[in-house]
């Protein structure tokens, strides 16, 4: 009984995460949200979910990490087109796939840090963009992207509609518990400390590198995933999905929410896709200005994203 | 045997000649101190035996085991723990947490994929890590942040840091520069009670030096000069002459 009582207190954030997603099919329109779009959220928390364990807990800020969503999303579609439409072992396939190849950036990337990991995660993913685009493009699609995919099945079930969104959500809860567990664990433990003072972490024992590695691909995994349920939601893979300006998006969907909070990541993603979608559909390009100013505004008055504004908030209450 | 080795080591860099043929031994159980004038080389050993600086020339053993071409993680794994002259501690995270780190890294190793591992098993290692924080007197800071330390208590930090992974060898540079004079007497005192760790310290500070040292090695200009016990080395000529020579420039 006191164990289960931990266990709902520890992953309290997990349970109130579940409610929100698994009910937003009901409240989501109430708020000019479209069905489809919840779906497209939750293939996001995803990705910045495992992006802030990188960015937010070892400060090692990734321009790159489109490369993993895109090689994922392009396995999956091909996976679906000529092996079988079940995206089961589409999944898996694209997951080991795009996770392998991180394995490879990032023992190159990483011996840099800085600003220079950042370029350097970012020429990766250009040099795969490009491969898409020129090289690959019998099998990409180039210019026009992947199409022709089935149906994507889950064994008997067509992911369509209903399906997709609470397979997707499914998968999202999960992988947010998974983050969490991986936060309170040893290594979260240390990825927090190589943001802090990686030189004394070395002098205590610490393989850092290693580290560093293993966070890197684990926030690769988590994009490969989102990437590769990006094709389940919506059977097309687009060069984009590969570009720097998806690299960036995560980005600003991390910072606006608040780096290193796993939840404000998540709360960035869905204000970003509900405003981009939603809002722009009377603001149409000059959304981009509006969400240049929002981001700058973040930045100089709230550099903990929505998350200080949260705790600011709970702070004036528990003051009363 | 002794616990540490140094023999014929040299480092340059580019011309500068920052370490030559440098012999040294020191005796387990001993507290061991370096002393010599700005840019001896102190600093410059002391990062040698901690795998950040590779000598160009001789060996350095530890315990019979040969410690060039090791990696700093590794060699804190052997029992080489090293106090560095600003407290290096981790700012941002809990004094706790801080003393957690080590704990971790004495059971695990360098490194351990144990990322689903969940607070229950890690209840005996939080633990210990809480008794280690209490004996350096840091009880009631125990869930501040160390960046809100006083620097007496950031020195006392790193050492609680240093000393969870129960080293062997604690390696100490100018671990009391920049402090009053009661932080200075605390730290003579922790270090007093560490008794049965070999200490290295490179210290400018004399009063410390012979409150603490059982041997004294005096570098100049890369070189060893003068070895001996703190009596020997108050009147050796030699190291009157260095200290007189930089007071000159």
């Amino acid at each position: 009984m006191k164990m289960q009582q931990g266990f709902f207190e520890r992953n309290r954030s997990v349970f109130i995460f579940a409610l929100i997603a698994l009910t937003m099919p009901f409240w989501f329109p109430l708020i000019g949200g479209y069905s489809g779009l919840d779906t497209k959220i939750m293939v996001f928390c995803i990705f910045v979910v495992g992006f802030d364990l990188l960015l937010g807990y070892t400060g090692y800020l990734s321009f790159g990490h489109a490369a993993f969503f895109g090689i994922a999303a392009y396995t999956t579609g091909l996976m679906l087109k000529g092996f079988s439409d079940n995206i089961i072992p589409a999944i898996i396939v694209a997951v080991i796939v795009s996770t392998l190849v991180s394995v490879v950036i990032g023992l190159l990337t990483l011996k840099r840090t800085g600003i220079y990991f950042s370029i350097l995660t970012l020429a990766f993913a250009e040099m795969f963009h490009s491969m898409a685009m020129a090289m690959l493009q019998q099998w990409t699609g180039g210019e026009n992207g992947l199409t022709g995919m089935p149906t994507p099945m889950l064994f008997s079930i067509k992911m369509q509609g209903d399906a997709v969104f609470y397979f997707i959500t499914f998968v999202a809860i999960l992988m947010f518990y998974v983050a969490k567990r991986i936060e309170r664990s040893p290594v979260g433990l240390m990825m927090r400390a190589i943001k802090c003072n990686q030189t004394r972490l070395e002098y205590t024992g610490i393989n850092a590198r290693k580290y560093k590695l293993l966070t890197f691909v684990i926030s690769a995994a988590y994009a490969a995933l989102a990437g590769a349920l990006m094709v389940v939601y919506e059977p097309f893979v687009g060069h984009e999905f590969l570009g720097w300006h998806q690299s960036g998006e995560i980005v600003i969907m991390s910072v606006i929410g608040g780096v290193g909070t796993l939840v404000g990541p998540m709360l960035g993603a869905a204000f970003m896709l509900y405003f981009e979608n939603v809002l722009s559909v009377d603001l149409g390009e000059q959304w981009l200005l509006v969400l240049g100013m929002i981001f700058m505004v973040v930045v100089i008055f709230m550099p903990g994203g929505f998350m200080e504004a949260v705790s600011r908030l709970q702070a004036r209450f528990t003051q009363k | 045997m002794p616990i540490l080795d140094i023999h014929q080591v040299s480092l340059n860099f580019g011309g500068l000649k920052a370490l030559q043929d440098v012999n040294l031994k020191i005796e387990e159980g001993t507290t061991h101190a370096l002393i010599g004038p700005n840019g001896a080389g102190k600093s410059t050993l002391l990062n040698v035996l901690t795998g950040m600086l590779e000598p160009n020339d001789g060996s350095v053993m530890f315990d019979g085991k040969p410690l060039l071409d090791v990696q700093p993680h590794d060699i804190n794994q052997l029992g080489i723990a090293k106090v560095f002259q600003t407290p290096a501690i981790f700012p941002e995270m809990s004094v706790l947490e801080n003393v957690t780190i080590p704990v971790f890294a004495a059971r695990d190793g360098s490194f351990r994929m144990n990322m689903f591992e969940g607070e229950g098993r890690q209840r005996p290692l939080v633990e210990f890590a809480e008794e280690q924080i209490a004996e350096l007197g840091l009880k009631d800071k125990m869930h501040v942040r160390a960046d809100s330390l006083s620097r007496g208590d950031k020195r006392r930090l790193e050492m609680a840091i240093c000393l969870a992974h129960k080293p062997r060898l604690l390696l100490l540079d100018e671990p009391t520069a920049g402090m009053a004079r009661h932080e200075t007497e605390q730290t003579i005192e922790l270090l007093q009670g560490m008794k049965g760790i070999t200490k290295v310290i490179v210290e400018h500070d004399m009063n410390v030096v012979f409150s603490l040292a059982e041997k004294i090695s005096v570098l100049a200009q890369g070189q060893i000069i003068a070895e001996g016990s703190p009596e020997e080395i108050k009147g050796h000529p030699k190291v009157i002459e260095a200290y007189l020579g930089e007071a000159q420039v």
